[in-house]
């Protein structure tokens, strides 16, 4: 096959989901994102660390959109944003005098982790980026950042996503812990 | 022999659509596309048949003990036994034991005018022609000077899916499976090889 014939593609998307899936996608991160957000704006706010609420939002996609996904299980939930950030911290400390570069190698080395770990959670990448980019108040809790208000946040959306998924027939989570 | 091609034995080819049907039964949202899917099923598919084929050896599936005649036996009495005991053909012993050639039908067959094809057809056909049937050429003669030499043969350990493979390959009905010191301990027919696969599920 040759270089510009793999751009054309060679297979279909897969199919639309039914209604249900549909309708239960939408309860599911309605409240996990409103848990999150509550204790955001109730505990987080005053201290400045919203802007990580935006990597839950796409942790909501898999766990509450995809609940197969091998992406969106547990494991992958917890050990993408608890590494992730650790990674994000630790490049933060490394290389905080150039900020591009800190960037880029937090996003880098929390993939190559999560790979290596078998947690691979695209919004970890998100994780990693907002502990560099996420201003004093997030550089000022240093690893504090892991424990709150990453892994509060991620664990409040996996109780909603257990509690949530598991009500419809045709819906079950985790497939693996 | 029918044919000499040998078909290709593979998976159930499943489609695209076939993929993206189930994925559709199966509800909820699947991230694969329907090509690696595809890809997935039929790479296990054909690990699984392969450690089936694997497991299964020729020591299950044949036929023990197995009816054998001596190299030096008459023919007339070769094919009065085959006949009484219901069976196409049987491993050829010497007189040590060990497995030496095979005869069956085809080997009568070839010398009563079917020539190298050996099958009943060409019999019928050469009597046809010849208005009569020559069986006389057997006469006075023996298993050794018909049968089929050198015996294809193998251990009791070869798998179901190797025994296939010499059938086509050497165009055989049936194998002696012997022991280390070349002695039959039984065989495997085509009909052995088709239960095999009933076997297999």
């Amino acid at each position: 096959m040759t270089y510009f014939e793999k751009m054309r593609g060679h297979t279909q998307s897969p199919p639309r989901v039914g209604a249900v899936e549909i309708v239960w996608s939408g309860i599911g991160s309605l409240l996990g994102m409103a848990a999150v957000a509550l204790i955001h704006f109730q505990m987080l706010d005053p201290l400045g660390h919203m802007l990580i609420i935006g990597s839950f939002g796409a942790s909501a996609v898999l766990i509450y959109g995809a609940v197969r996904s091998p992406l969106a299980q547990p494991r992958n939930l917890m050990g993408g944003h608890l590494l992730s950030a650790v990674v994000g911290v630790t490049a933060l400390r490394l290389l905080g005098g150039h900020p591009w570069l800190a960037a880029a190698v937090a996003v880098a080395a929390a993939i190559v982790l999560m790979h290596a770990t078998k947690t691979l959670h695209p919004p970890g990448g998100a994780t990693a980026l907002i502990a560099v980019i996420g201003g004093e108040s997030v550089h000022n809790l240093g690893y504090l950042y892991v424990l709150m208000p990453v892994g509060m946040g991620a664990a409040v959306m996996l109780l909603i996503a257990l509690l949530i998924n598991n009500i419809p027939k045709n819906r079950r989570y985790p497939e693996f812990w | 022999m029918t044919s000499s091609i040998i078909r290709e034995c593979g998976p159930v080819d499943i489609s695209e659509q076939d993929v993206l049907k189930a994925m559709k039964a199966m509800q909820g949202y699947i991230d694969i596309t329907p090509a690696d899917f595809k890809q997935v099923y039929q790479i296990a598919y054909a690990l699984a048949k392969d450690r089936m084929l694997k497991a299964l050896k020729a020591a299950d599936v044949m036929s023990a003990p197995v009816h054998v005649v001596s190299v030096d036996m008459d023919l007339i009495q070769t094919a009065i036994l085959l006949a009484d005991k219901g069976v196409s053909g049987a491993p050829v012993i010497d007189a040590g034991g060990k497995v030496v050639g095979v005869v069956s039908e085809k080997d009568f067959m070839a010398e009563m005018g079917a020539g190298s094809g050996g099958s009943f057809m060409q019999v019928v056909a050469h009597c046809l022609k010849n208005k009569g049937c020559v069986a006389l050429p057997l006469r006075n003669r023996r298993v050794g000077d018909i049968m089929t030499a050198p015996a294809i043969t193998a251990p009791a350990e070869i798998s179901v899916g190797e025994i296939a493979g010499l059938f086509m390959e050497k165009k055989i009905n049936r194998l002696p499976i012997v022991g280390q010191d070349g002695r039959p301990a039984g065989i495997v027919t085509r009909l052995d090889l088709v239960n095999s696969y009933c076997m297999l599920g």
